[in-house]
């Protein structure tokens, strides 16, 4: 299966896609995902129900979060409503450590994401605040990576033996499923994702033009 | 500073108005340069000779910001959106009302960033002729 | 030019690329007609001294011809909104590539939406936007 694990919706202050035209896109284009995943920034949207779109487009449709740490953005998969409460998600300052100790706690898994982008991913804090303990998954390839980006997250991967997802960072509805990520089993819900991200078994995967 | 006081005091406040002059050269210049080839863009001589739909993004307020407002950094341009009303017929004058229409926060690809829309309204007389909105960000000083 | 009304439209229908005229001379023309004189537009050694790669299209010169390739495409289309976000800088004398396509149609009101991207020659985007536009 593979899902597009890093999209925003009109939902993002910066988000101008309708979800309804991600699937109508993703079907008109052939585009070889089975689903994404809605990471609105610093927010998690409790009240959309993308049910009835899914099942129209046979899609897999979840829903994830996308915070602010000291070490840059970071993706939150598995939300449940206490986590919403041990986490302040619209805070623009979390900790790093506390964003991955309560999402642990909470039964999600937080994973930063761009983190060859200058300031807002990992990267260019590792040198000044030390590698962070207690990542596990980067995000290797974002389909809005530019230059070296994903190529300095996938060094810093390497380095440190985290594992890799691929998430297309879509804004606009033609740019997603531009990265994704493989897994081998299916995923219907935001539990059988953390079970699969925890299982550790998936690739990241691109199909931009160009690097 | 915190993001909230700034929208309590400074949010749907005009801060500045303006006039502008729509002149058929610099119309007629800014549509050939863009690669428009429409001759309702490109010939004066054009019954529905109008500016190109976002000729108004070239309109400034005299300030970017209110006079008063907190000076937390330089604001820089990160887009620009534009929603015209109605086709802008040379010779016109509009009257340009700008307020602070949206105030907020994130971490961006330059660190901490308070991101301003500045809502410019341009009117025709009594009649709304185009709206343009201007998102800035302000990279936060160290130690704000 | 041919008349393209909503009824021809398709979802997912790419709109022929355009490529801007990102010379130094065309931009000259642009800045003096939007009233935005600046050398960083314009020169590029000027534009270095204020820590810039080069000279750079103003923002709104690739933003109207975003405009301009809508109309290439419908020229009869009325564009009611167009929201673009300036990601890098576009530089003067650089060959770049508009691209739009169709992601959404509302058959009541005849409008369309199109994502709008700006590209430079490594396929980065430099520019993005989406557009409202009207069609007969």
């Amino acid at each position: 299966m593979i899902l597009d694990l890093h999209a925003h919706s009109v939902k993002s202050d910066d988000g101008r896609a309708k979800v309804r035209n991600y699937c109508q896109w993703i079907r008109k284009k052939e585009i070889g995902i089975d689903g994404f995943v809605l990471t609105e920034h610093r927010q998690f949207d409790r009240e959309s129900d993308y049910g009835p779109l899914a099942a129209e487009f046979d899609l897999a449709i979840l829903k994830a979060s996308e915070v602010e740490t000291e070490y840059g953005h970071v993706l939150v998969f598995g939300v449940r409503e206490p986590l919403t409460h041990a986490l302040d998600f619209a805070d623009i300052r979390l900790p790093l450590a506390r964003v991955l100790e309560e999402s642990d706690r909470h039964g999600a898994i937080a994973v930063p994401c761009h983190p060859g982008r200058t300031r807002v991913g990992m990267c260019a804090h590792v040198e000044a605040l030390g590698v962070p303990t207690g990542v596990r998954i980067l995000e290797v390839l974002n389909g809005g990576s530019r230059g070296r980006e994903d190529q300095a997250a996938q060094e810093l991967a390497s380095a440190q033996g985290w594992l890799g997802i691929g998430g297309s960072d879509a804004h606009i509805v033609s740019h997603i499923g531009r990265c994704a990520t493989r897994f081998p089993g299916p995923i219907a819900d935001e539990g059988d994702l953390v079970e699969a991200l925890r299982a550790e078994e998936f690739e990241a995967i691109s199909w931009k033009s160009t690097t | 500073m915190e993001i909230d006081d700034l929208k309590r005091d400074w949010l749907n406040l005009d801060f500045d108005e303006q006039k502008f002059e729509l002149r058929a050269d610099q119309m007629l210049d800014f549509a050939r340069a863009v690669g428009e080839t429409a001759p309702r863009f490109t010939d004066p001589d054009d019954p529905d000779f109008q500016a190109p739909p976002t000729f108004t993004a070239r309109f400034h307020s005299r300030r970017l910001l209110p006079d008063e407002f907190p000076r937390i950094g330089l604001p820089l341009d990160a887009g620009k959106a534009v929603m015209p009303q109605h086709p802008l017929r040379a010779g016109t004058e509009l009257v340009g009302r700008s307020h602070l229409h949206e105030i907020y926060e994130k971490t961006g690809r330059s660190g901490r960033m308070i991101f301003l829309v500045a809502r410019m309204e341009l009117y025709e007389g009594e009649k709304l002729a185009s709206i343009v909105d201007s998102r800035m960000v302000i990279r936060e000083k160290p130690n704000q | 030019m041919t008349s393209r009304r909503f009824s021809d439209v398709e979802f997912g229908e790419d709109l022929p690329p355009l490529t801007p005229d990102t010379s130094i001379p065309n931009v000259t023309t642009f800045v003096k007609a939007a009233g935005m004189l600046n050398e960083r537009f314009t020169d590029h050694e000027a534009a270095r001294k204020q820590g810039l790669p080069g000279a750079i299209v103003p923002g709104i010169m690739s933003q109207a011809v975003m405009a301009s390739m809508i109309h290439h495409w419908a020229p009869e289309a009325q564009v009611e909104k167009i929201d673009t976000v300036f990601r890098a800088p576009v530089l003067v004398g650089h060959p770049h590539t508009v691209t739009g396509v169709v992601t959404d149609m509302d058959d009541d009101a005849h409008t369309v939406e199109i994502d709008l991207t700006l590209e430079n020659e490594a396929g980065e985007t430099r520019v993005l936007g989406t557009a409202t536009v009207r069609l007969p």
